[in-house]
């Protein structure tokens, strides 16, 4: 009985679709998907045959007056409840079978599509709506295939096999039993809906009794040090008694169903009796067929019953498998060309008027927003890194520096223009060559579960010890990793919290040297490290970035000082590019950064301080 | 107490039980309610199927058309009575187990607001959540469950009797297999509770591959490691899959049970019962009610292995909650405490002996005279014992030899409520509740006009930046509200301690977060609050330890050395040491976590300059 938040459901007009695409979904698994309705089918048939088969006995035997007829209905009787029994276990087993690998894929599929989609998705999802369509999403449906599906189906089925029975029996006595199950529908729908209500009254009331307990207790210190005990005990009075009040009304709900739903069970029964003596009366119908709709009439209520406490986790699996949908559909901005080529191992980095936004102002995000496209962030950036060569892009927050970083990798296509790589438009790369050739290194050292090897070895997953011991030894850092518990293959856990953030980074640039690409863009970090460290990361960036082209996004005016070139970014567009001597000698903004630096700030200036 | 832990545990369930039962108690009439009301739609409930059979044999079969119109009007009335009596019963039930669940949370919130601190330092603040919530959870599931399973007894007492007088063995028959349904339910909660643990831990294992890959996506895609992570998440799937069947495997074996035992008495009925009609000894019409009371006792017998494991589950939370509810506030007003005399806030430390629990002694003999009005600097290395003498005054801690005096009166002869109130304190993490800035600064005193809350912000040194803000003192703290710098959250609590005006005020490291280039700011202010009035200063800068009239060094848990700044500098080298190791480590911890402070220019706001980099579209 899991209260649905509006969100929480799927909308009519969605339905119908959803639907279709299950189907779609599920045509690979048409043959086990048939198996299992005709088993479920199958168990159904045995549990009806049960009134029918008492109808028998008690006609054919007690009425007729025949001891054969009775021992045969009662043999039949226990022949369909065993084969009732074996059909229930099969069935149970085929649904959740075909349910839960169909579960297994579907959450696989959607990891994998997301993986494949461009940056400007990861820019437009919030993390934890993303994260919830991967997870929780899909977990919801778990619970409907783990408990409910087979209910389901089996209750629908029950349900109208029970009517198709009684009105083969007699359609008379049918209708006037099945006057009552209107009622019963109505009232049942009713119960749903007022209780979900109620239970998220409950849920939020909860929330606040918490966190009332929370604070109370967390700064127990400061109310007692203030006298403040009978103020906060009278809050909690308050939060408490609302919890109470909130579930009181849960149950002066349920309070109003259940009795409701006895008492319709006994007008069924009286009916039966009642109507049932009357046309036994007029002899349009036996005695026997009175019992056998009685019977029926537990397999009316049950199901009905049942398939109202489903609805909602039918409603919240639909509304799920909606929005996984929706993310399926959701098209990739970066996309690999069927027939991509091989990029030539060495070469230029070009860039030619490159213009570039986010956002394309079409492609809605998982929520079905469509945010505007945003403006022009780089416009006609002309640029070629050559072959070995080290360029720092610097220019104030905001004009545009990463963004240019990020359409070298190919994170993002410009809208105009084109990068291309030794000749090649990165358009026309195939992706796995792309990332062959360009590593991009981000700032902050991110560690997934998993060793610290694991993580080293996450562009090269085949690469073999020696070649992750080597990659760390070329970058100097055998020392640092023989200092953890369990060397190369220490357990970093919960995204490295063991290590501190200039390790982390340093773990980072040991996987870029692993994946030895020609081009490294790097992101600098901004973190203030301590000296030791800072150091060792300055001479690993140094083996690093030793006969490789570097791009670095840099935000130390020392860091641009070293470089070959530096190209400053601002407002969007290449404002001056050249040698630090270059540049400091042409007057220009860099050259008013770099002495206002120069003479006031001893320790380090940003280069995002430029003008 | 024993050390064994079965006879603890037996114990503190009995505590439980106990603790229920006292629970329930104030709902008597309740009780009495529900109970008649279970009786009697117990009653209704067995009565139903005998007038239907009734109505079959000496309606149908007899043709009596009057007695059957008799008996349809008999079991609407009686279904009429079993409706009111299922929903008097319901309510009752759920009245008295939400009264006891709401009453038990409210003594455990009230026992754990006036529980020692030493009790607070030893417990967790989640273990004791879970104490107010899922332990009294579990009350409340038994507190419905256990009138629910009488009745059921009841109802399955009630229908053997109707079987055995009409025929023994075939009441045999009928019921023989039923008992086994409560076997199959116990045994088949109990194997699938460990299947479903795993499975939610196999869950958990796919979010985290899941989350780790969305917020690490640039390094992921910078390295064309998306097929490693595929692969990664393939195999929690995968287990997801495998425990997911092994849970559907005894969702199969044990289900279906739930339609066959039943169908067997059916069958049973059927049979042996037809036969006893054959021979006269029976009627068609007990053929129907023999199946109706099979399938009355479907649910019952499901449920009857729910209470002996829910049961077992209520009574351990009970003793844990037991347990809370019967520790004693050990720092209480003692009997004919006394009001708090006149004065001018004069403190006396004598021969003061104390540790925290079995641990070492803290102080060791410390005895310390301040002045009323006085303001005192107290210097030592960390973990010396200053915080503690600190927390001695206003009874945090009692001491364990010698006395602690106000005003000439020992502090444990005073009213607690007024010892308090005479000594204000700002502790040296400061902790600000949800509510507005105004609810936290006038927290001792919630109906203190505006601008006693203004002076008591501005002699803080806070009025400047609250009022800046667009919702000034209306501004939320917490969760969803404005987050402050440290420095700026350590000057509200730096005004709260002021607006309540104490006769004594302590600041324990109460600016060690703030700028120091702010502090000479608040430096001043300060000194209009401590004008007059006694003050204990527990500081690390020299220039917050120069505030005071005197410093006293302590060290070894007693006072190494006193008078004042200049003074102790030039006489006692440990003073020196002291002073330049705490400067060092007030200087590290402010580079550390308040770097984004520093250079972000404190007051710029507490909203961390939105550094959203650039690039996204927001």
């Amino acid at each position: 009985m899991t209260p649905a938040a509006a969100d929480e459901r799927l909308s009519r007009a969605d339905a119908s679709p959803v639907v279709r695409r299950l189907a779609s979904m599920l045509r690979d698994r048409r043959g086990e998907l048939a198996l299992a309705t005709a088993v479920v089918v199958g168990q159904t048939l045995c549990l009806l045959a049960g009134p029918w088969l008492v109808k028998r006995g008690v006609d054919a035997g007690l009425i007729g007056d025949d001891p054969r007829a009775l021992n045969v209905a009662a043999v039949l009787y226990l022949v369909s409840a065993v084969l009732g029994l074996l059909f229930g276990r099969w069935a149970i087993w085929l649904v959740n079978r075909v349910g839960e690998r169909f579960l297994r894929d579907l959450r696989v599929r959607a990891f994998r599509h997301v993986l494949d989609l461009g940056m400007d998705f990861y820019e437009r999802e919030p993390t934890g709506r993303l994260v919830s369509r991967l997870t929780s999403d899909v977990d919801i449906m778990e619970q409907l295939v783990s408990q409910g599906l087979v209910m389901f189906v089996q209750n629908a089925l029950l349900l109208v096999g029970a009517v198709v029975a009684v009105f083969a029996m007699s359609w008379p006595l049918a209708l006037c039993t099945l006057v009552i199950v209107p009622p019963v529908v109505w009232v049942t729908r009713w119960f749903q809906r007022a209780s979900g209500r109620a239970y998220v009254a409950v849920r939020e009331r909860i929330g606040e009794t918490l966190t009332t307990l929370q604070e109370g207790l967390e700064g127990v210190r400061v109310v007692q040090a203030f006298n403040r005990q009978g103020g906060f005990i009278s809050k909690f009075r308050r939060t408490n008694e609302a919890q109470y009040e909130a579930n009181l009304e849960a149950v002066r709900i349920s309070v109003r169903y259940f009795p409701v739903i006895e008492l319709a069970g006994v007008v069924g029964i009286a009916v039966i009796v009642g109507m049932g003596a009357y046309f036994v009366d007029r002899g349009t119908i036996t005695v026997g067929v009175v019992l056998a709709f009685v019977l029926y009439l537990n397999n009316l209520f049950e199901p009905i019953q049942q398939l109202g406490q489903l609805y909602n986790t039918v409603q919240q699996s639909g509304a799920g498998l909606h929005k996984i949908l929706v993310l399926l559909d959701t098209p990739c901005s970066v996309p690999e060309r069927p027939d991509g080529v091989e990029l030539p191992r060495r070469g230029d980095l070009e860039v030619s008027g490159v213009s570039f936004g986010y956002g394309d102002g079409v492609t809605p995000d998982t929520d079905g927003v469509v945010h505007p496209a945003g403006p022009d962030v780089l416009s006609g950036v002309d640029l070629t890194v050559a072959a070995g060569e080290r360029l720092a892009l610097v220019g104030p927050t905001g004009a545009g520096k990463s963004t240019l970083a990020k359409l070298l990798v190919r994170f993002y296509d410009p809208r105009r223009g084109r990068v291309s790589f030794g000749g090649v438009d990165l358009r026309d790369a195939r992706t796995s060559s792309l990332r062959d050739r360009i590593v991009v290194v981000p700032q902050e050292g991110f560690l997934f579960a998993g060793t610290i090897r694991d993580n080293i070895a996450l562009g090269r997953p085949d690469a073999d010890a020696a070649a992750v011991e080597a990659a760390v030894d070329r970058l100097g850092l055998a020392g640092l990793f023989e200092g953890f518990p369990a060397g190369l293959d220490t357990e970093v856990r919960e995204r490295g919290s063991r290590l501190s953030a200039g390790e982390k980074q340093l773990v980072s640039l040991a996987r870029a040297a692993l994946a030895d690409p020609a081009v490294l863009v790097l992101d600098e970090a901004t973190s203030n490290l301590d000296p030791g460290t800072e150091q060792r990361l300055e001479e690993a960036l140094d083996h690093l970035t030793e006969g490789r082209t570097v791009v670095v996004v840099a935000h130390r005016l020392t860091t641009a000082a070293r470089c070959d070139r530096i190209a400053v970014v601002d407002g969007g567009r290449l404002a001056e590019l050249g040698s630090h001597a270059d540049l400091v000698a042409r007057g220009g903004h860099y050259a008013r950064l770099w002495r206002a630096w120069d003479s006031t700030a001893p320790t380090g200036g940003t280069a995002a301080d430029l003008p | 107490m024993t050390n064994d832990p079965t006879v603890n545990d037996k114990e503190s369930r009995r505590a439980g039980w106990r603790l229920m039962w006292s629970a329930t108690r104030p709902e008597t009439g309740w009780l009495v309610t529900g109970v008649v009301a279970g009786l009697v739609w117990t009653g209704a409930k067995l009565v139903v199927p005998l007038l239907a059979a009734r109505a079959v044999d000496d309606g149908i079969r007899r043709g009596e058309s009057g007695t059957v119109v008799r008996l349809v009007v008999a079991m609407l009335v009686v279904g009429l009575v079993q409706a009111v009596g299922t929903g008097l019963r319901r309510y009752a039930a759920f009245h008295i187990a939400l009264r006891a669940e709401t009453d038990l949370r409210q003594r455990l919130f009230t026992r754990l607001q006036s529980l020692h601190f030493s009790f607070h330092d030893q417990s967790q603040t989640g273990q004791l959540m879970a104490r107010a919530n899922t332990d009294i959870q579990q009350i409340n599931t038994a507190l419905v469950l256990i009138p629910l399973t009488v009745a059921s007894f009841i109802t399955l007492a009630g229908v053997a009797v109707i079987m055995v007088l009409k025929s023994p063995l075939l009441a045999l028959l009928a019921l023989g297999t039923l008992p086994f349904l409560s076997l199959a339910a116990t045994r088949f909660s109990r194997r699938l509770a460990p299947v479903n643990l795993a499975l939610q831990e196999e869950l958990a294992d796919v979010s985290e591959v899941a989350e780790e890959t969305v917020a690490g996506v640039r390094v992921v895609k910078g390295f064309g490691a998306e097929a490693r992570q595929v692969r990664r998440l393939t195999a929690e799937a995968d287990a997801v899959l495998d425990r997911a069947l092994d849970a559907a495997r005894l969702r199969a074996r044990f289900l279906p049970l739930v339609d066959f035992l039943p169908t067997l008495a059916m069958v049973a009925i059927l049979w042996y019962g037809g036969h006893l009609v054959l021979d006269g000894r029976l009627e068609v019409g007990d053929i129907l009610a023999f199946n109706l009371y099979v399938l009355m006792l479907i649910w019952p017998l499901r449920m009857a292995g729910m209470l002996v494991a829910q049961a077992s589950r209520a009574s351990a939370s009970g003793g844990r909650i037991h347990e809370v509810l019967a520790t004693e506030p050990r720092i209480a007003d003692r009997a004919g405490a006394a009001a708090l005399p006149p004065g001018r806030g004069t403190l006396a430390f004598e021969g003061v002996r104390f540790g925290y629990g079995p641990g070492p002694a803290v102080l060791n003999g410390l005895d310390l005279r301040i002045r009323g009005g006085e303001a005192v600097a107290l210097v030592g290395a960390t973990g010396c014992g200053k915080t503690t003498v600190a927390r001695l005054v206003p009874r945090f801690y009692d001491v364990e030899g010698g006395r602690v005096t106000l005003d000439g009166v020992d502090v444990r002869d005073l009213r607690l409520s007024e010892l308090r109130r005479a000594v204000g304190i700002v502790f040296e993490d400061t902790f600000l509740f949800s509510g507005t800035v105004r609810e936290n600064i006038a927290f001792a005193d919630p109906d203190a006009p505006v601008d006693d809350v203004r002076r008591a912000a501005r002699l803080a040194g806070a009025a400047e930046f609250v009022e800046a803000l667009p919702d000034g003192y209306g501004t939320m703290i917490g969760e969803h509200g404005y987050s402050f710098s440290g420095g700026q959250r350590q000057r509200i609590a730096i005004a709260r301690a002021v607006l309540a005006d104490p006769r004594v005020l302590i600041l324990d490291d109460a600016t060690s977060a703030v700028d120091p280039t702010k502090e000479h700011e608040i430096r001043s202010a300060l000194r209009e609050v401590m004008a007059g009035r006694t003050t204990l200063i527990i500081a690390h800068r020299p220039a917050t330890v120069a505030l005071a009239d005197r410093v006293v060094l302590i060290d070894g848990g007693r006072v190494a050395a006193e008078g004042t700044h200049e003074e102790l500098l030039v006489t006692s080298p440990r003073y020196r040491a002291v002073l330049a190791a705490a400067e060092l480590e007030a200087l590290l911890r402010t580079a550390g976590d308040d770097a984004g402070e520093v250079d972000g220019g404190e007051d710029a706001g507490g909203v961390t300059a939105a550094r959203s980099g650039e690039g996204g579209p927001g």
